[in-house]
């Protein structure tokens, strides 16, 4: 108790001192929380993009369409399967499976006047497509698909790029699936503005019965089959449950993670450039640490020599000297936790307009302009003792270096 | 049988040509409520004797035995232990603990003595600290009271834990005479009211003058040991 007093009073002593070093773990702790809070929300709206407008917690597909689809070539229409009723089975079996929806997806150049652009089609079923995807209700003009509607669905941005309203005529040009070149037509039935930037851009819905024949492929044939489950915390454990269930190297299955590799790439380089950051700035307090126990130690000099006299051990001024390194740390991390729960406050509310600098459509993440940060309690706790432990252990070796001063030069320094 | 024990004691600093003899072979007895007063040139070996026994230091040679225990022997936490259990110092400087107040301060050498602080010890702070003259003035931190004051804060710390021996390193050297006075007067009075052991060392006449056996050391050696009436 006594020595803890001390310590704590040195403090104050020093306030300059302390507020100098305590400042440098606030600054460490404030960067941590909004880091990390930018990278949750950011996370967070990305995959729930991607599971709610273009990969959906569990996707079933071909190897050989996905291996084609990411080394960029073009989506392969020769890779379609036919689900069979022990797929459909295996699949409504799953723990939380909510609803499921099979899609050709395709790619092909939309034209609409002397413009064309580059995008990918998707054949849905407008039966249970909107059970799987959000799409239907981010429609601002028009109306969504009904079976057997010639029509399509493009994003805002696509249709403000060719300046086409609903009614206005497209036409899409593909390679069928004998390779040949084919097109569909008809009017642009709906617009949908979804907070995915990339889907608003180059993803088109046309309905899979009108589309089937131009693409020569037959009937109950599809690319993919899309599940949505009731949370994202299932998907993960749930496809590799399906995966052994189907025993089979012919069909693939992924989750939305498998599928949002750029994200989850995202996702790790953001964590390390946060971790780098907090190291950086711990790394400067850590140093400040170490500086303020030995200023601390040198100016103390015959205080510890008369604390050997009055025979307190060495790890008892030791423990001096702890408390007090562990007291900056303390102060500044519980002043970083509360500044930085009220700047990450204003950033849930009222969020950081990232759309005003990057424009995501252009770099594929899927983001909406205005990023909102997110709440994690368990971030504060970690922040704080990790900050208390650094400062501890920044700490060990100068306050050793004190208490092993030899009693008799201490006591005589002047 | 002695308090206090030294049997050709050296003790050498510095190694080769630079070896400074403190100490060439001390003998010395010292029994329980002696009031003994070591006095000397500068540069004698007077400090050097007093940290030997009062077990900061350890001896180059010979035996240092405190109730039969040779300190000289200890680890460095056991000599720790003897020291909190056996030993008040008071040195020149005060060396009191800025942050903490004149009652605190008494109360902390109690603490770290190895007694459980309970009312009747606490107690026992209030009343040294009135024994000493400082009963309105115990809230104080040491910036806040003078020298004499501060010097009477570390004559109670050494006696607050009833030790079995007092060293005193020039203890009046920073204070005038007067205040001088009633801190020596001070000491006394607790050596004959509690036979508590006291070993001064110190330049000044007049804390000769209270002494009961006065030692005289030059160049590392005893060279005169005369007990007083």
């Amino acid at each position: 108790m006594y020595l803890l007093r001390i310590a704590a009073r040195n403090l104050f002593r020093r306030k300059k001192r302390t507020f100098i070093i305590a400042s440098i773990m606030t600054l460490a702790v404030i960067s941590f929380l909004l880091l990390e809070s930018m990278m949750i929300a950011m996370m967070d709206m990305s995959f729930g993009n991607v599971i709610d407008f273009e990969t959906p917690h569990i996707e079933i597909g071909r190897g050989e369409y996905f291996a084609e689809a990411e080394a960029g070539e073009i989506l392969p229409l020769d890779e379609t399967f036919s689900p069979d009723r022990e797929l459909h089975q295996e699949i409504e079996s799953l723990e939380g499976y909510t609803a499921k929806t099979g899609i050709i997806a395709f790619s092909g150049d939309f034209i609409a006047g002397r413009h064309e652009f580059p995008v990918q089609v998707r054949a849905v079923d407008p039966g249970t497509f909107s059970d799987v995807f959000r799409n239907e209700a981010f429609i601002v003009e028009g109306s969504f698909l009904e079976p057997g509607d010639e029509g399509v669905i493009i994003g805002a941005k696509l249709a403000e790029f060719f300046g086409l309203e609903s009614g206005d005529f497209y036409t899409i040009r593909f390679r069928d699936a004998d390779g040949s070149f084919n097109t569909i037509q008809g009017e642009v039935q709906g617009i949908v503005s979804t907070p995915h930037p990339d889907v608003n851009l180059r993803t088109v819905l046309v309905d899979k019965e009108y589309a089937l024949s131009p693409l020569g492929i037959h009937e109950g044939e599809i690319t993919q089959l899309m599940v949505r489950m009731e949370n994202r915390e299932l998907a993960v454990s749930q496809a590799e449950a399906l995966r052994n269930a189907l025993g089979t190297d012919e069909l693939e299955v992924r989750s939305y993670r498998d599928a949002a590799q750029y994200i989850v790439s995202l996702e790790t380089w953001g964590y390390i450039e946060t971790y780098f950051i907090l190291a950086l700035i711990l790394l400067v307090g850590a140093i400040g640490i170490i500086s303020a126990v030995v200023l601390s130690a040198i100016e103390r000099i015959k205080e510890i020599g008369m604390m050997k006299a009055l025979g307190l051990k060495e790890g008892q001024i030791v423990r001096v000297f702890l408390f007090e390194a562990g007291g900056i740390g303390a102060i500044g991390a519980f002043i970083g936790c509360v500044i930085g729960a009220g700047l990450n406050f204003l950033f849930v509310t009222r969020g950081l307009p990232l759309g005003a600098f990057v424009d995501f459509s252009e770099i594929g993440i899927p983001l909406e302009e205005t990023l909102y940060g997110a709440w994690n309690l368990s971030s504060f706790f970690v922040i704080f003792f990790v900050v208390l432990g650094i400062s501890l252990a920044a700490s060990i070796i100068p306050a050793y270096w004190a208490a092993r001063k030899d009693p008799v030069t201490a006591i005589r320094h002047t | 049988m002695s308090l206090l024990t030294m049997e050709g004691v050296k003790k050498t600093y510095g190694k080769g040509q630079v070896e400074v003899h403190a100490l060439r072979g001390v003998d010395l007895h010292i029994k329980q409520g002696e009031f003994t007063t070591i006095f000397g040139p500068s540069g004698s070996g007077k400090t050097t004797l007093l940290n030997l026994i009062g077990a900061l230091d350890t001896p180059s040679e010979g035996n240092i035995l405190f109730q039969g225990n040779h300190i000289g022997r200890m680890s460095r936490n056991e000599q720790a232990l003897h020291r909190r259990e056996h030993i008040g110092f008071i040195f020149q400087s005060y060396n009191l603990i800025p942050v903490l107040t004149a009652y605190e301060n008494v109360e902390f050498s109690l603490k770290f003595s190895g007694k459980k602080l309970n009312h009747d010890l606490k107690k026992r702070v209030v009343h040294i600290l009135e024994h000493v003259g400082l009963g309105e003035m115990m809230h104080r931190r040491p910036n806040e009271l003078s020298g004499g004051q501060n010097q009477r804060v570390a004559v109670a710390r050494a006696l607050v834990k009833e030790p079995d021996l007092v060293l005193a390193d020039e203890p009046t050297a920073n204070l005038d005479t007067d205040t001088s006075k009633e801190v020596l007067e001070i000491m006394v009075r607790m050596n004959s009211e509690l036979n508590t052991t006291f070993i001064f060392s110190t330049h000044d006449p007049m804390v000769m003058e209270y002494a009961k056996r006065l030692l005289e050391i030059r160049d590392g050696n005893i060279s005169h040991d005369e007990m007083r009436e």
